[in-house]
């Protein structure tokens, strides 16, 4: 039996103020590919991954995720959303909250009530959120520790935590790199591609052309369509060129 | 050993909802067989209010007496606590003589009218000069006026001194260097909340029509007594849409000025030193303009201060303090912090549970901000005659019916707040495939918990003090007491009552500060009293 790609868009197009903000969109990501999504600012990448994590509905075309349409709502949305893991450029921590409480928080989508609440109490599944941790290449020692108090890097690497403890068969991340330093953002760049293995696959977006090296494919967007659709290497200056250099005349 | 499990805030504040078990099983046994068909007719007439010309004559005539009282008592409240909190000022004092000590003298003189309920001034007032206006009116500003007084001093002492040390430095005289350096900055928020007293006002205002002191309360009361549900509706439904155009007029005004909320959940850390100049200059003239209307309402409703001054022949006062000691001071005393707890754990946990349930459905949750909306403004008086129906009179009954009327002020507040915070966290939950509950639990409540559960802290000790207004029907507590020692003109009960009454409502007061400094731990307290 083929294998559904894990995220299908079929001609999505989604209606903005003066041109759409994506126009006829298509594409297929397989479980272990790893994707870039580049492109100017404005060109559509955010309206992309919001349509990708189901949080934006498309005005016409079809989402599928690893070959099914988006249920319309209640527990079977739920659980096709809890395959879908999202890393935002805002992290979206809950900063009163401690580094475990924030690692089960992924599982809310899993969890019933009596376990979400006991989780505001009691430390819960305290070995899956140490590994967790290990495997961000952090301090297990962290997890009783308010989010508020850990630095820039350390909580970039709990919101990477906390996506993977969601178990998700897709990861997205929505310019996650923007505002780290040089570094920084190679050694988490590095770390989620780690991570994209069969069955998961990642598409992140991204600001940065040089930042490329470990990913199978690369998108380009502009002006919400599709420009280029190619695999690493055959992405060279001409074509980066095309896609930011026009936008910026 | 692992430490002792600390609950996270969100979680504390579901958890006073836990008293729905014991109310689930008392309340049985307290329903007492009849009643259910007059409920039921109550319900029924909301939809079809009376709309008989002389039924709407007497609900606006009543509702203009209300309002009158309303704005009268806020306003005197106002001048009085403006004055009162300057005079109990530590850093006014220290500015202008050099020592801050008569700031504490007249501060703790301030919690006496502080701590016994408008209800009972109006009581009292009516007991030694008989029926006039001017008594609704002092009933409300004596203890606003302290109140207030408290807020401004607060402010005041909270505020940074150097601006202040500066303009001195240059030569200015202290009184012109402490307005020029604190009045920009202490305006706004004391505006936000001498509007949010103004609500207070009309609520109080209603309630003391409730025990005889005339406008729409009275009204409500008595078409409520002789069960003519669709009068009572007329009315109820005109009070809800004179305070909900207040509250929108209200909070409109804090939008153009600037002026923080009634209570900031978030931090307290916003100060309204943003809103100087042309703003500044039209609060200034607004509350000018408001001098010339308070006088013309005055001379409608022929208040007149003078008339307080004339005591009526009250009998002979024989002191029995053999009688007064042999009161069970104990059960008062016990059953008053047992029927607060009620109220309180209803008030304060039901809210952000009802908000939990109501998450998916964005009908039943304006359904429920209605339903609040309603409560807030029904007299608990009434409240408890309602549940009367039904409900053997008690602790528990009077508790449900403070609770509720508590829960519509608890309940806007915390929508309020959760409608402030950013939506980012609580989406970034569902994209995960969490529900609207546990995203709403999760996603939004974290940041304000801990502000929230200081607030209701504050509004306990605020239910303490309410205590005596359902004492009527609560058959048990100081507050119902205190109205028959009232009535019975047993002075000597009646002092001994107003003492006990006050100490406690002092010592809750004490307590609610402090576990509301421990909530807020490193944050500055809620720089708003409502």
């Amino acid at each position: 039996m083929p294998i559904s790609p894990v995220l299908e868009l079929e001609a999505i197009t989604v209606p903005g103020r003066q041109q759409p903000r994506l126009a006829n969109l298509s594409l297929r990501i397989e479980a272990g590919e790893r994707v870039a999504l580049l492109g100017p600012s404005g060109a559509g990448k955010s309206s992309l991954i919001a349509v990708a994590n189901g949080l934006l509905a498309p005005g016409s075309g079809q989402v599928r995720w690893e070959g099914q349409p988006p249920a319309r709502a209640g527990r079977r949305r739920r659980r096709q959303q809890a395959r879908i893991g999202t890393l935002w450029q805002d992290l979206r921590l809950i900063e009163e909250l401690t580094v475990q409480q924030n690692l089960n928080a992924a599982r809310l989508a899993v969890w019933g009530w009596p376990r979400a609440l006991l989780n505001l109490l009691l430390p819960l599944d305290t070995a899956a959120c140490q590994e967790a941790l290990r495997r961000m290449e952090l301090d297990p020692a962290l997890l009783d520790q308010p989010v508020a108090a850990l630095s820039g890097g350390q909580r970039q690497r709990v919101a990477m935590a906390r996506m993977l403890r969601q178990e998700p068969t897709l990861l997205l991340a929505d310019e996650p790199l923007a505002s780290l330093d040089p570094r920084l953002a190679a050694e988490l760049l590095a770390l989620l591609l780690a991570q994209a293995q069969p069955p998961r696959a990642l598409l992140l977006s991204l600001h940065r052309p040089d930042l490329l090296a470990g990913f199978d494919r690369v998108i380009g967007l502009r002006e919400g369509r599709l420009l280029f659709d190619q695999p690493l290497p055959r992405i060279d200056a001409g074509l980066l060129a095309e896609l930011y250099g026009q936008a910026n005349r | 050993m692992s430490p002792a499990p600390r609950a996270a805030a969100p979680l504390i504040m579901l958890l006073p909802a836990l008293v729905l078990v014991p109310l689930g099983l008392v309340l049985p046994g307290l329903i007492h067989g009849g009643g259910w068909d007059l409920v039921g007719a109550f319900l029924a007439a909301a939809l079809t209010p009376s709309l008989d010309p002389q039924v709407l004559q007497s609900v606006f005539g009543g509702l203009a007496v209300t309002a009158g009282m309303a704005l009268l008592g806020w306003l005197a409240s106002l001048l009085l606590g403006l004055g009162l909190g300057l005079a109990s000022s530590r850093l006014i004092w220290q500015q202008l003589v050099g020592t801050a000590q008569p700031a504490e003298g007249i501060r703790r003189l301030l919690a006496v009218p502080r701590s016994i309920h408008e209800l009972l001034w109006g009581l009292l007032l009516l007991q030694l000069v008989g029926l006039q206006p001017a008594v609704a009116v002092v009933a409300i500003a004596l203890p606003y006026g302290a109140l207030i007084a408290r807020v401004v001093s607060d402010q005041l002492d909270a505020l940074p001194t150097e601006n202040v040390d500066a303009l001195r430095a240059a030569g200015a005289p202290a009184a012109a260097a402490l307005v020029t350096a604190l009045g920009p900055a202490l305006l706004p928020g004391l505006l936000s909340y001498g509007g949010y007293r103004l609500e207070c006002a009309l609520r109080s205002a209603t309630l003391l029509g409730v025990f005889g002191l005339g406008g729409l309360g009275n009204e409500l009361r008595l078409t409520l007594q002789s069960l003519e549900f669709h009068e009572l509706w007329t009315g109820l439904w005109v009070l809800l849409a004179v305070m909900l155009l207040l509250e929108l007029g209200l909070g409109r005004l804090r939008r153009r000025w600037l002026m923080p909320r009634r209570l900031e959940l978030r931090s307290g850390r916003r100060n309204g030193a943003n809103a100087v100049g042309r703003s500044g200059r039209e609060m200034v003239l607004a509350l000018l303009a408001l001098l010339p209307v308070g006088v013309l309402v005055g001379h409608a409703l022929a208040v007149d201060p003078l008339a307080l001054t004339h005591w009526q022949t009250l009998p002979p006062w024989s002191p029995d303090w053999t009688t007064t000691l042999g009161l069970p001071w104990l059960g008062l005393v016990g059953s008053t912090v047992g029927l607060t707890l009620v109220a309180a754990c209803l008030a304060v946990g039901l809210a952000p549970l009802l908000l939990l349930l109501t998450a998916p459905w964005p009908w039943a949750q304006r359904l429920l901000g209605f339903g609040w909306a309603l409560a807030r403004l029904w007299p608990p008086p009434l409240t408890a005659l309602l549940l009367l129906f039904v409900l053997k009179p008690g602790l528990v009954t009077a508790g449900l019916a403070l609770g509720l009327h508590n829960l519509g002020i608890l309940g806007r507040l915390l929508r309020e707040s959760v409608e402030d915070t950013s939506a980012a966290t609580a989406r970034g939950l569902e994209a995960g495939g969490c529900g609207p509950r546990l995203a709403l639990l999760y996603g939004r409540f974290p940041p304000l918990a801990r502000s929230y559960l200081a607030y209701g802290a504050y509004r306990s000790d605020v239910m303490l003090r309410e205590t005596v207004v359902v004492g009527l029907v609560g058959a048990s507590g100081l507050g119902s007491q205190l109205l028959e020692s009232l009535s019975s003109f047993a002075w000597d009960e009646l002092l001994a009552l107003l003492g006990v009454y006050a100490l406690l409502t002092l010592a809750g007061e004490d307590l609610s500060d402090r576990l509301r400094r421990r909530l807020l731990a490193e944050q500055p307290l809620p720089h708003v009293r409502g």
